[in-house]
């Protein structure tokens, strides 16, 4: 009877059966084979072809974002086809895109880690390694978007000769500040999380450099008990830190725009709407890459078809946020009565890019709806195929915001049309092939789930396991800190 | 080297050690000697290096030890003596532009000019200036100005000297004159300078047999055969429009391409202010639309052949209705009138006018313009004869030039002649004719047929590759001339630096030719204005003339001629059988000046190619603007290509749809599509001459095709097709951004531009507000005044080293220009009424830019001005995304790379040059603010209203634009301001501008308490 249990259990572990709590991990694992099944990764010694397949497509487009950076940077910024209305296009909707990418990392590491989702543990390393390429992205456009990126290094507070400080009034400082901010405290909680892992892999090394390596990258950690009470007070604190950085960088991002002139920038709801698009896009991008992992690198026992189930809820619930917030800007244009809001909406979704517009709208609110289909939440090439809309659409979304606002602003004189260039083109796609590079490499030498924290929320071995306690948890059905959503 | 070998001695002279650097001399010992020395001497040793260095610095001390000829020429404002190295000082010169002369004065920094404006004293400038006498230097410094004389054999091009010129031309005059000149013609064009005219008669008298001919592609010879039509001689007639409450425009743009328009526009503008409750009316009747047109308060779009019929009408209705006498034995006339009467086209606004005429009589005037037939030019001078106005508004003087033929003709008959063999040495004395002759005079041709050909010209052009040989010609701005004003006004041209390119002046062409003695342009000069300066110390008032840039009292006298039996009427009756609508799929083909490249002669100047035609707003390129009615009825749309055949040619010419034309009608401006302009120039645009003919240069019935090919049209505004949504929302807007009423809402409620809208008030303010204890500078821009000819682009390009960014750029939207004039259409297509509004930094007292820059490049000064760091920009591009007026340009590019050393000279050492990456925008020439301040401080006294004028305020013919400090209760700029036709652009975001502009005011007819 138990083994019959067990096997339903190992085919799914999505439906909310009140009765029993829901395993997190599935299959015939303990936590040996966890530690042997997210170790075999980087301890192979070949990758699976897919690997290197990907490696070398992500690495060509890497190479050519280096070569249209230098391009840029020896010619002029002229190369893009921004113009004088359109100040900003591809390379701030980049750097918004990356940075709301960026947003799930911690979302999931900090916010999820504080309300006791303990599903999150299957897949905070990855999001939040993720977070941290994204973010690196990210910090690209800003810094060679500038006329003279030689002297990008000015927006930063430094004493100097000239005694001449940056302008403490603009957004774009404030950028350079809640940016720098969210990639420290990422980094340091990132790697904080993995130290147990990575002395996990020094002391399963084979060779003397994985030693090596390892083992500096472990600093001695021993797996003491005070070495565990240090390191969840840490954990604890740090995810405390990033908790409303999650909050603050999308919403400084989005000063960029409110605190600005522009009508269709100009609008107090960005922050809340731009944090939730972030976390939307943010959840749409881990889904788009673990995803396919799981079934590459034999996880689906740990990356449960329950995790996809559980973030695909996040993104309609995000993506509905998403659209109310469309629709209120609409409502505000048209209740404020201010002509130039007015106008700068309707040229939004009727004029020369409403087809940005719409293909925004189709890809954030309308597509998203599909999640509400349980079915659908627990297809996986669908959820993937949905992640990819996300991503397109989010992409769209800040296009929007910044271009069709630009395009048309005050004086009708000044208006212009905006239209990439193939350097822009290929600049975008080199920031996914540099962003996949530093995924895939991730993938290669880090365990990519945290594995003492998955094995803290595994089920104990029955034998090890009294038998009140199965009998108890059996008829609680839910409480708990190990309880899934 | 010619200056040592002693033959251009006329042009010698020097001022400054910077000068004599950048002399000729210097520059051909650098470039020559040493080289030679090193391909003698291959193993060069540091020892001769340096020998041969101290050589050469020795030779240049040598150029400096000759004996320079004594030519004074003296600074406007500062004695030469009181002369200070690193202080700009001002010149008096003139620019004579096809038979009429600006007055100008020439900033000249170490000898180097650096910038043009117009001379104050001069009655065609007033201060004023147009684009073409603005960009007169970039085209002093064009490093694609021809260098040296040519030999041209068989399209070879081979470099020659002016020794051999001269040998050459000794011999051939020699020859010339065994025959008394038999064989010889001269193709000059059109010049008032009365030192050629001078020369010409010296020469027609030493070489009795000789012609001269004279050609000038945008001709006014119409106007001057009217004239002749209308008193049995021709006359030059200029306009007193200070004096003129009614003025009535028939196909003329006295405004912006009549000689004199820069004063024209000043005396029209000056009664568009609404001062006293009194206004002027303008009448426009026109088939382009032309910057008067846009100004007119009644504008009629017609075709050129109808034009005559509204002509016709107000005579018709003013001699025959309202009993103004006919003059004596005019029965033809009457005649004549009676067809326009009975004519069936009724053209509206002819009861205004002819009402508006007779209450106005002596206060009124009537122009026709040179697209017009004689025979309407001659009908108008009899209107204004008759209504009293000849003498009042419009003077009149004999034609200094009674005998010649007309332009058509006489390049006609030079070709005629030539083909025929007739003419054995033709020397042409500037001009383009192969490739702006009229269609059907084959003028290449001939040329051919020519056995000596000489072409003086600044550029080896499409003539000169079809001659035998090229000449350089000497810049107005680097050799010595004289010029007269609109009025007759005389001028010293006087150059600034001595010629760049070792070039020769027409006179001085010809005196060599002569070979009479006196070979040196200032001689010659001096020679011809001896008589008209009269007894008296010459040399006293001599400088008197170089100083002040005009001889006093040298304008015509006004005579008011009466006009003669008009023999004229049966031509002016054929005229009332034009049909005002056109034709199915012919149309009428409309020939116009183009405002920036003139006759193409210009076509190799970046600054008026990327100058956007101020209707268009097209940039480097001169498409054919049909209305949207013809432009449907074509099946085409801008940016087209479309085949016009006309007189049996043919032209590929891209369409632009404008409104505002009359139907039936497609207007074509030539100069473009030059094949030998420069670098620039070549290839920018159609050539449209071929279409062209010489019996009727301004009109042509012309086929036109589509051909399904597309070219693209690089327009500064709507960039981009703009949909319905956007044309609608643009409609509404400029009528909020650009406020206007007319005479009668101003004089029943004054301050009905601020009345435009509620919610003017003061926005409350986060930041503590600014004091300023000192100055504050402010400007406005009277909309009322502007006319919107660009003059004002063109001259802050000069002064604030602006680059040139080219058609793909401008096409892009990134045209670099710090003031740029917008325009908008407002009401119907078919009679759109044209607003301008000059748009420039408003140094906000609340910028937005300001706020948002991250390293605070973009500041607020102690006196309000928003000030560019360059140096501390990145290049965010934040403040341009945020600034509502969009006036900020960012450089894209190193815009100015690749410079040679001849074209860097073009730069005013006061203004940085910004590199790439970096934003830049108007200043409010901070420049000049900082030279006036030193300037009052050093006579001990404070900056007082009008010393700190910014270039483009300088520049405006109408005084729309005036800067000054807001903190002087007296100054004019805090009057206008507190104006009540005062208002800023968008105020109402909380920018607080301190650009206000003045609504405009128009008169139309029917606004009763608007006196006309």
């Amino acid at each position: 009877m138990a083994e019959a249990v067990l096997d339903e259990r190992a085919l799914d572990n999505t439906s909310d059966d009140p009765r029993r709590r829901a395993p997190l991990v599935l299959g015939a694992n303990d936590l040996v084979t966890i530690t042997d099944k997210v170790c075999r990764v980087p301890e192979a010694p070949r990758m699976p072809r897919a690997w290197y397949v990907a490696l070398c497509v992500s690495a060509a487009f890497t190479a050519v974002l280096a070569a249209m950076i230098g391009y840029l940077v020896f010619t002029g910024v002229g190369v893009w086809g921004l113009n004088r209305p359109v100040g900003w296009a591809f390379d701030i909707t980049n750097f918004v895109f990356w940075v709301g990418i960026g947003h799930a990392g911690t979302l999931i590491s900090a916010i999820l880690f504080l309300f006791r989702q303990s599903w999150r543990t299957a897949i905070n390393r990855s999001a939040e390694a993720m977070t941290i390429f994204a973010v690196v992205c990210a910090g690209l456009f800003p810094a060679i978007h500038v006329g003279r990126i030689w002297v990008i290094y000015w927006v930063f507070p430094y004493p100097n000769q000239m005694a001449v400080w940056p302008n403490f009034r603009s957004p774009l400082l404030w950028d350079v500040f809640a940016v720098g901010t969210y990639l420290v405290v990422s980094v340091l909680f990132w790697y904080m999380g993995m130290v147990p892992d990575l002395a996990t892999l020094r002391d399963r090394a084979t060779t003397r450099a994985r030693h090596l390596v390892y083992g500096v990258l472990a600093m001695g950690w021993r797996g003491s008990a005070r070495h565990w009470h240090r390191y969840e007070k840490a954990y604890l604190l740090l995810a405390a830190l990033a908790t409303p950085l999650v909050l603050s960088v999308h919403s400084v991002v989005s000063f960029d725009f409110a605190v600005s002139m522009l009508p269709g920038w100009h609008t107090t709801i960005f922050p809340p709407y731009f944090v939730a698009g972030a976390i939307f896009s943010g959840f749409g991008m881990v889904l788009t890459l673990l995803v396919p992992a799981r079934e590459l690198f034999g996880l689906k026992d740990v990356i449960t078809l329950r995790h996809l189930d559980n973030m695909c809820k996040i993104v309609v619930a995000t993506g509905s946020i998403v659209g109310y917030a469309y629709a209120v800007e609409f409502f505000v244009a048209w209740y404020g009565q201010n002509e130039y809001e007015l106008f700068t909406f309707l040229n939004r979704a009727l004029g020369p890019y409403g087809w940005c517009y719409w293909t925004m709208v189709s890809c954030n609110v309308v597509l998203p709806q599909l999640f509400w289909s349980g079915k659908l939440r627990r297809t996986p090439w669908v959820v993937f195929g949905l992640s990819l809309v996300v991503n397109v659409g989010m992409w769209f979304e800040r296009f929007v915001i910044i271009v069709s606002s630009l395009h048309r602003d005050y004086l009708p004189s000044s208006w212009g049309f905006y239209k990439p260039t193939w350097v822009e083109i290929l600049t975008l796609m080199g920031s996914f092939g540099l962003f996949f590079t530093l995924f895939l490499l991730f993938l290669r030498f880090l365990p990519m789930v945290a594995m003492a924290e998955v094995k803290a929320v595994m089920p104990r071995p029955a034998a090890e396991e009294p038998e009140h306690e199965v009998a108890a948890r059996a008829l609680a059905g839910r409480g708990g800190s190990g309880e899934p959503t | 080297m010619s200056s040592l070998s002693g033959q251009g001695a006329g042009k010698a002279y020097w001022r400054s050690l910077e000068d004599l650097a950048g002399s000729v001399e210097l520059r051909a010992l650098a470039e020559r000697e040493f080289p030679e020395g090193v391909a003698e001497e291959p193993a060069t040793s540091r020892r001769d290096f340096l020998k041969l260095m101290g050589a050469s610095l020795a030779l240049a001390g040598a150029t400096a030890c000759r004996r320079w000829p004594v030519e004074r020429i003296v600074p406007f404002a500062h004695r030469p003596e009181g002369y200070v190295p690193g202080e700009p000082v001002q010149f008096a010169t003139a620019m004579d532009l096809a038979g009429a002369a600006t007055g100008l004065l020439v900033t000249s920094y170490d000898g180097r000019p650096i910038k043009i404006e117009g001379n104050p004293l001069h009655p065609s400038s007033l201060g004023g200036t147009d684009p073409l006498a603005q960009a007169a230097l970039l085209e002093l410094y064009d490093p694609d100005r021809s260098t040296a004389p040519l030999r041209i054999a068989r399209g070879q091009q081979i470099a020659s000297s002016f020794e051999d010129v001269e040998r050459f031309s000794r011999e051939l005059f020699r020859q010339l004159r065994e025959r008394r000149g038999e064989g010889l013609r001269v193709l000059s064009e059109e010049s008032s300078s009365p030192s050629l005219r001078e020369m010409r008669s010296r020469l027609l008298r030493a070489l009795p047999a000789a012609r001269w001919h004279e050609w000038e592609p945008l001709t006014r010879d119409a106007a001057r055969e009217g004239a002749a039509l209308a008193f049995g001689r021709p006359y030059r007639s200029w306009l007193l429009l200070d004096r003129a409450d009614v003025i009535v425009c028939l196909d003329a743009d006295p405004l912006m391409t009549e000689p004199g328009a820069v004063r024209y526009a000043r005396d029209f503008a000056r009664a568009r202010r609404a001062e006293g409750g009194r206004m002027n009316r303008l009448y426009a009747i026109e088939p382009a639309l032309s910057i008067t047109g846009a100004s007119a308060d009644h504008r009629l779009a017609l075709s050129r052949a109808a034009v005559a019929l509204v002509a016709g009408r107000i005579a018709a209705e003013l001699f025959l209705r309202c009993g103004l006498p006919l003059p004596g034995g005019a029965e033809e006339l009457r005649h004549a009138l009676e067809r326009f009467e009975r004519h069936p086209f009724r053209p509206p606004l002819v009861t205004d006018i002819v009402r508006d005429l007779l209450a106005a009589r002596g206060r009124a005037v009537v122009l026709a313009g040179p697209g017009q037939p004689p025979a309407v030019h001659a009908l108008v001078h009899l209107l204004n004869a008759a209504l009293g106005n000849a003498g009042r508004t419009v003077a009149y003087a004999p034609d200094p030039d009674p005998e010649r033929e007309s332009h058509a003709e006489s390049i006609s008959a030079l070709a005629r002649d030539a083909g025929a063999g007739r003419v054995e040495a033709l020397l042409l004395l500037g001009g383009n004719p192969v490739f702006d002759a009229p269609a059907d005079v084959d003028f290449a041709g001939a040329l051919g047929r020519v056995p000596h050909t000489i072409h003086l010209s600044l550029y080896v052009n499409e003539t000169s590759r079809a001659c035998a040989w090229h000449v350089p010609r000497a810049h107005f701005l680097e050799s010595w001339g004289d010029a007269r004003g609109h009025d007759g006004t005389l001028s010293v041209v006087q150059p600034l630096i001595e010629p760049l390119y070792d070039g020769r002046s027409p006179i001085e062409l010809l005196a060599h030719a002569l070979d009479d003695g006196v070979t040196s342009g200032y001689d010659i000069v001096r020679r011809t204005i001896a008589p008209a300066l009269g007894g008296g110390d010459f040399e006293k008032g001599w400088r008197r003339v170089l100083h002040d840039g005009l001889l006093e009292g040298s304008a015509w006298a006004a005579e008011t001629p009466s006009p003669v039996r008009p023999t004229w009427a049966p031509a002016l009756a054929a005229l009332a059988e034009a049909d005002p609508s056109a034709g199915p799929g012919r149309v009428e083909l409309v020939f116009a000046r183009d405002l920036s490249v003139y006759d193409g002669r210009f076509a190799n100047n970046g600054w008026l190619q990327e100058l956007p035609d101020p209707i268009t707003r097209v940039t480097w390129d001169n498409p054919a603007l049909v209305s949207p009615s013809t432009a449907a009825e074509l099946g085409v749309g801008t940016g087209d290509l479309v085949r016009i055949r006309a007189a049996a040619r043919e032209a590929e010419v891209a369409v632009f749809v404008l409104p505002g034309l009359p139907a039936g009608t497609m207007t074509v401006s030539p100069g473009y599509g030059r094949r030998a302009a420069g670098r620039v120039g070549d290839g920018v645009g159609f050539d449209v001459y071929p279409l062209r003919v010489g019996r009727a240069l301004w009109r042509a019935e012309a086929e036109v095709v589509p051909t399904g090919r597309r070219w693209p049209i690089a327009s500064v505004q709507d960039h981009h097709l703009i949909d319905v949504l956007g044309m609608k929302e643009r409609g509404r807007r400029a009528v909020r951004l650009i406020r206007e009423g007319t005479l009668a809402d101003f004089l029943d409620h004054p301050g009905f531009a601020k009345q435009a809208r509620g919610h003017e008030g003061e926005l409350p303010q986060l930041y503590r507000p600014w004091s300023y204890e000192g100055h504050k500078w402010g400007m406005t821009v009277d909309l009322s005044a502007c006319i919107g000819c660009g003059s004002c682009t063109i001259a802050c390009q000069a002064e604030n080293n602006i680059p040139i960014v080219g058609k793909r750029e401008v096409a892009r939207g990134r045209e670099m220009h710090w003031i740029r004039v917008d325009r908008y259409f407002s009401g119907t297509a078919d009679s759109p009424e044209v607003r301008f509004q000059p748009m420039t930094c408003h140094h906000c007292e609340n910028a937005p830019c300001e706020q948002v820059c991250p390293v605070g490049a973009t500041l607020h000064d102690h006196e309000g001005l928003n000030v560019m760091v360059y140096n501390r920009c990145i290049g965010t591009r934040y403040c341009s995304n945020n600034c509502p007026y969009k006036v900020r340009r960012f450089n894209w590019f190193d815009n100015h790379r690749g410079l040679g050393p001849v074209e860097k000279m073009v730069f005013n050492p006061e203004v940085s040059v910004r590199s790439r990456g970096v934003m830049e925008k108007c200043t409010f020439c901070t420049q000049r603010i900082e030279a006036a301040r030193a300037e009052a401080k050093k006579q001990g006294r404070p900056l007082r209203d009008g010393d700190v004028e910014p270039a483009c305020a300088q520049a405006c013919p109408t005084e729309a634009i005036v800067f000054g400090d807001l903190n002087d209760p007296g100054s004019r700029v805090r009057r206008l301001q507190d104006h009540p036709r005062a208002y800023g652009v968008l105020e109402e975001i909380g920018t607080r501008p301190r650009l206000k502009y003045l609504a405009r005011l128009r008169n139309p007819a029917g606004s009763e308490s608007g006196r006309a």
